[in-house]
This record gives C-alpha cells, structure tokens and sequence, in this order.
C-alpha cells in the first residue's frame, strides 16, 4: 500500500510535470489575482506550508530553491522530503528573498507568504515571474482552499481532492466521536499555551475546535486578522480556569521554554481546574502555519485528549504515521518525527 | 517667590511618596480577575495578621500575592531605578538627553538577553545574561573614555558607539535566530513586568534598593558634579571616583530592572525632566523625587497595559506611544529649566 501511494505520486507528479496545459488564474491570499502558466516546472518557495503541500501533491520535484526555514529549524521537512536537504536557498532570517539566486534559478512561478504583503509585489516587479501569496492563516477552510488553489497551479488537481476529501473524512468521523456537535458551553474550555510562553496563545485554533473543545481565548481579538497570538495577564487564565491545558509540543524537549511538568509545578496555577486534575498536555501547534498532515494527526490526537471521560487510549505513532503515509507516501514519518519530540511521553488519554 | 516655590516642593515630596501608595492600593484592585475591594483588603489583613478574620478565598490569594504583588513591586521598583538612573546620569553629565540608552545599558542589556533566549537555551537566564551584558555595555563606555580631559563628551559618545555596537551585535543574533526563538526575543524586547516572580524580586529589589538609595544620598554631590569637573575639584571633590560611582549604580539598577522586566524606555527621561519643570534643576530635589514619580509612572503604565484591554499590552509599547509625544510637549516648555 505505501510503495503504491508513494509510486503513484511519483508518477502521476512525472506526468503532470512537463505537461502543457491552458494557463490558469488564480485569486491568491492577499486578494490578488495572478494569472499563471499553464507549465510551471521550476518552483521558489518561500512559504513552508506551501513547500509542504506542494510535496504531499508530489509536485516536491519541481521545487528548485525553499526557504531556510525547512532547512535550518524543521525536524519535520528532512522526514518527509529528503530530497529538500539538497534544494538551493533563497532566503534568510535577514532576508526575504537572495533576489540573484532566484535569477539563477529561472523560476516559473514564486510562492511567498501572505503575512509579507509588500512581498509579492516587489518579487514580481524584480523577477517578472508570477507570485502567487498563499496561507492557510490557521483555518481549515483556509488550509484546504490552499491545497485546492496549489493543485490548480501545478496540475495536481485529482491529487488536491483527494487529499482534501481524506482530510474532510478524518474530520468527519472526528466529529463523530467528539462532543463538537454539542453546544459550545458544554464543550471543554481548553487554553493553549504556544510560542514558547505561558501567556501567548492563539485566539482561534481549528484543531481544538474540531475536536470539540472551546478555545478559551476565542474572539479575544478579531476573528478577520487570521489566528494571530495574544499575550494575556496571567491572571487571565485564572478567570478563565480551563478544563484542559494544552502546550505546544511542537520543538524538541531541550528548546521547550514552557513544558508540560513547568505548568503542573507554577503554584500560580496551582488551583487551576485544568492543574489539579492533571490535564495539561502537549499538542503540536503551529510550524509555520501547518503541515497538512500533521495537524490533522494532532485534531485526531486532541479528540482523544477532549473526548468525555478521557476514552480509551490510542496508539499515537500509528495512526499518525497512516495519515502521513496517505499524504507523503513515506513510511514512518510521524513516529519518526514524534522520536524527535518524545510524543511517548505525551498522554494519550 | 522662595516661600512659594519651598511649598511647592514640600507638596511634590509629599506626593512623591503618597502617589506610588496610592497607585499600589488602586492597582491591587485592577486586573482581569476581579476582586471586590473589601477582599482585597481582607485578604492581605489576613496575610499580614494571621489571627485576623476573614481572609478573602484561597484563589485571591494566590492571584494578589502570587501574581499581582510581585508585579507592582517590580514596577515601583524599575520605575524608581529608571528615573534616578535618568536623572543622575542627566546631571553628571549635564545633558538633559542621557538616560540609560545613552550608555549602552538597555542595547546591552538586550544583547544579553538574545544571546540566552536564541544560544544559551537554560544554562543561563535571559535575567542573568541582560544584567552581565549591560554591565559590560558600562564597563566598555568607562573603558573608551578613559581619562580623556572633556570627559563627558567623550562618555557620551563611547556611549553612542557602545550602543551601536550591541545593536549590530543584536541584530546579528536575530538573523541567526531560530524563528521561535526570535519569538521570544521579540517578546522581550517590548518590555513586560508580568512574569515577575517572587524569586526574580529576591535579587532584583535589593539592588534596586540599595542602588537608588545610594544615589539619593549623593544628590549633593551630583549638584557639585553637576557645575563641571574644574570647580567640583575646586571644592574638593574627587570626581573621578564619584563620577566612576554614579555610572556604576546608574548602570546596576538600571539593568537590575531591564534584566527582569525587559526594554522599557523613556522612564529614564521623561520623569526627571517632569520633576525639573516642577522645581527646577536642584538635585537634590529632583533626584528623590524621580524616584516616587518614576515609581508611580511605571507603576500606572503597568496597571493601564493590563487593565485597559482583555489582552495584554507590552508596558514598553505603551511608556513609548505616551512618552514620545509627552516629551516632545516638555520639550517645548522646558528649555529654559536647563538654562
């Protein structure tokens, strides 16, 4: 099964690429609509969530430089592409874009990130090649109208649905188990401590959502900037006294400034419900924005964490390791990942 | 005139004092959770007299001497340090713009704190490394100064290139930065007194203390200090040594407080030049002064960034957005004070 989704994606990639095709247009993240061409076999880019679904399209062949990012700071990428390591760079964390190393590169098309909206402008007066801003900007609607507009551009459309058809499922049959239809006061509140703090938490957050939880910090700005991070007064958790803590699990546990036991141990907190019922836990969390797999695993993960009574457990490495078989026909790739992250330690019920 | 202005000093010195009181009281009572009043007071009776009854539910305990106790102390504390530390340094130098990022410490304070968050992981403390760095910022300007004869130009500007320094040094840190970790940094960087805790005040407050209280009591010889080098030696004052002291604990309490609470700036300015508009440029007023308003300015900034929104606003945003415009108004008016 995983040497034929893996063969499959190598080869429909193969015959995608180099194929012409009418050229398309496409409305990109920022609102701008960019016409592309209708063969694009050399890719720059910029944004990591893109790279990464441009991988699971298997058009990850077609990339000819990424952004240092996936290099240098993500343990996931070098998992499920190995071929990345060897891909030129075009940026740095001081620069955007090396503007004559993408010259040299002859890109078709650039992808970049929405949240540097000068960005795509000035790439495209500088290259005269289409820059298409895409981000999921942390929803699922937003994530799958990613995949959707990617397969549009690299002629992966069939591999586009059925990979948003295998996320719609798994979100269904989440939904099945979880209390996400009931209503929302008597879901479980959950607050979500990421960025490496206590006190920065995101203000919407799909996976808790979907997995019929109650993000605490919901609307505590507007819901139309994306999911950006507040930073609240400590104080503030208390009045909101979650039923579930969760803290970002996503960095290996030596670069974890906020862990899981440093919650448990603040007797600031200490007459938090979440505290003294002991249902703190790691989740994942943003990567720069998501890896389509990987937050699907983690929605799947908290429905386990937020299911009423706590449910039997679950076995974490398999059914993560299906889902990135099902999107990067990789073998292993989520216990390998959770090795790095020591997932064994996480409580998977 | 004199009869007027005495009594003006006397009603600001008693202000000084009552205000950051006054202040602590109205901000123990502000923050998210709300505690009505009458349990605020209950709660710390209660603390304070063990055999008193009625003290307020374990949870106000828990958020008024865990959470909010330790913050407005951290606050009266680093507003009090930042003024002194401004308005000493204001007059050893007899400029009216020194304040701590003339010399170095915050941008040296701040390379420390990088160099932790971004290398150093938990070996070392963002606080312990801002403090050792914004000594070495000091240490270095002292270094380049040396025992040059227009002594305070050319501190002033080791300082300027002292700053620059440790900005490059920073901005070297964050193009090498893991992205999250650049998170923290940026964090930190905007200043915030709210992960305060008692063990960070268990060092930081006694240095402050001792720090400002060491400089209040050289307000006379800031005065001297303050005439030039030739005639404070000409009254006999050894101002190598008392200018060498008053960089020092200029510095000490200045990245005491940085070290904990992060950049907040403009304190350092504002509040001295407020209290020279209000009594002139007599040190001996101005520096025991600065230290009640720069412990009620933070103090109240603190207590407008947590309590004005549901979030969290960064307290050195909010000291820069009413600094700036705040300043340029003194500006205006206050030339002739320095005349």
């Amino acid at each position: 099964m995983r040497a034929l989704v893996a063969a499959a994606l190598l080869l429909a990639g193969a015959a995608a690429h180099g194929q012409d095709r009418a050229a398309v247009t496409v409305v990109d993240s920022l609102g701008r609509t960019v016409p592309v061409p209708g063969r694009v076999d050399r890719i720059i880019s910029l944004e990591p969530e893109i790279t990464r679904i441009l991988v699971a399209l298997g058009a990850g062949e077609r990339l000819v430089g990424i952004d240092y990012f996936l290099r240098h700071h993500d343990h996931l990428f070098p998992l499920v592409f190995p071929k990345g390591s060897s891909l030129p760079l075009v940026s740095n964390q001081a620069q955007e874009l090396a503007v004559e190393e993408a010259v040299r590169l002859r890109p078709d098309i650039v992808f970049s990130s929405p949240s540097e909206f000068r960005l795509a402008e000035s790439i495209e007066r500088k290259l005269d090649v289409p820059v298409v801003a895409l981000a999921s900007m942390g929803r699922f609607d937003g994530l799958l109208g990613e995949i959707r507009t990617l397969g549009r551009i690299v002629g992966r459309e069939e591999r586009a649905a059925a990979l948003i058809a295998y996320f719609e499922e798994t979100l269904r049959s989440v939904g099945r188990d979880s209390p996400s239809g009931r209503p929302a006061e008597s879901r479980p509140s959950v607050y979500l401590a990421f960025w490496g703090s206590l006190v920065r938490t995101p203000v919407s957050y799909d996976p808790v959502v979907a997995a019929g939880g109650r993000n605490s910090a919901s609307g505590l700005l507007p819901d139309h900037l994306g999911a950006p991070g507040a930073t609240i007064p400590l104080e503030k958790l208390l009045v909101w006294d979650p039923d579930v803590i969760l803290v970002q699990g996503n960095y290996p546990p030596e670069d974890r400034r906020v862990s899981v036991g440093s919650v448990l141990r603040d007797p600031r907190l200490a007459s938090l419900r979440a505290v003294r019922s002991g249902r703190v836990h790691y989740t994942f969390g943003y990567w720069y924005w998501w890896d389509p797999a990987l937050v699907l695993v983690e929605t799947v993960y908290l429905s386990r964490l937020l299911r009423p009574g706590g449910g039997p457990g679950f076995d974490l490495a398999a059914e993560g390791d299906a889902v990135f078989e099902e999107f990067y026909g990789v073998e292993g790739a989520f216990s390998a990942l959770c090795r790095i992250l020591a997932c064994h330690e996480w409580k998977t019920r | 005139m004199s009869g007027r202005h005495d009594s003006r000093t006397a009603a600001l010195t008693v202000l000084a004092v009552v205000l950051p009181l006054a202040l602590l009281v109205l901000a123990l009572n502000v923050g998210a959770y709300r505690i009505p009043p009458k349990a605020v007071f209950t709660t710390i009776v209660g603390a304070v007299f063990p055999g008193a009854p009625e003290a307020g539910p374990s949870p106000y305990a828990d958020i008024l001497f865990r959470i909010r106790l330790p913050r407005l102390l951290l606050a009266l504390f680093a507003g009090a340090a930042l003024a002194v530390s401004g308005a000493s340094l204001q007059a050893l130098f007899r400029n009216p713009l020194v304040f701590e990022f003339s010399l170095g410490i915050s941008h040296g304070a701040a390379f420390g704190a990088a160099l932790s968050l971004v290398f150093l992981g938990r070996s070392v403390p963002p606080q312990a490394a801002a403090f050792v760095f914004a000594l070495v910022a000091v240490l270095l300007v002292v270094a380049i100064a040396g025992r040059s004869p227009s002594q305070v130009v050319t501190v002033l500007l080791s300082g300027v290139i002292v700053s620059a320094l440790f900005q490059a040094l920073l901005s070297m840190v964050e193009v090498f930065a893991d992205p999250y970790a650049l998170q923290s940094l940026v964090f930190w960087l905007m200043g915030s007194l709210g992960q305060a805790t008692w063990g960070d005040l268990a060092v930081t407050l006694p240095v402050i203390g001792a720090g400002v209280a060491v400089l209040v009591l050289m307000r006379w010889r800031l005065n001297v200090l303050s005439l030039g080098e030739d005639e404070a030696r000409s009254l006999g004052v050894d101002t190598r040594r008392d200018k060498v002291l008053v960089i020092a604990l200029a510095a000490l309490i200045t990245a005491a407080a940085t070290a904990v609470m992060g950049v907040v700036s403009w304190i350092g300015l504002i509040v001295p030049h407020l209290v020279r508009l209000a009594v002139g440029a007599d040190n001996r007023k101005v520096v025991p002064l600065s230290a009640g308003f720069g412990a009620s300015l933070l103090l109240l900034a603190d207590t407008i960034a947590r309590g004005a929104a549901p979030f969290e606003i960064p307290v050195g945003i909010l000291t820069s957005i009413v600094g700036i415009p705040f300043f340029i108004v003194l500006l205006k008016r206050s030339g002739r004070v320095w005349q």
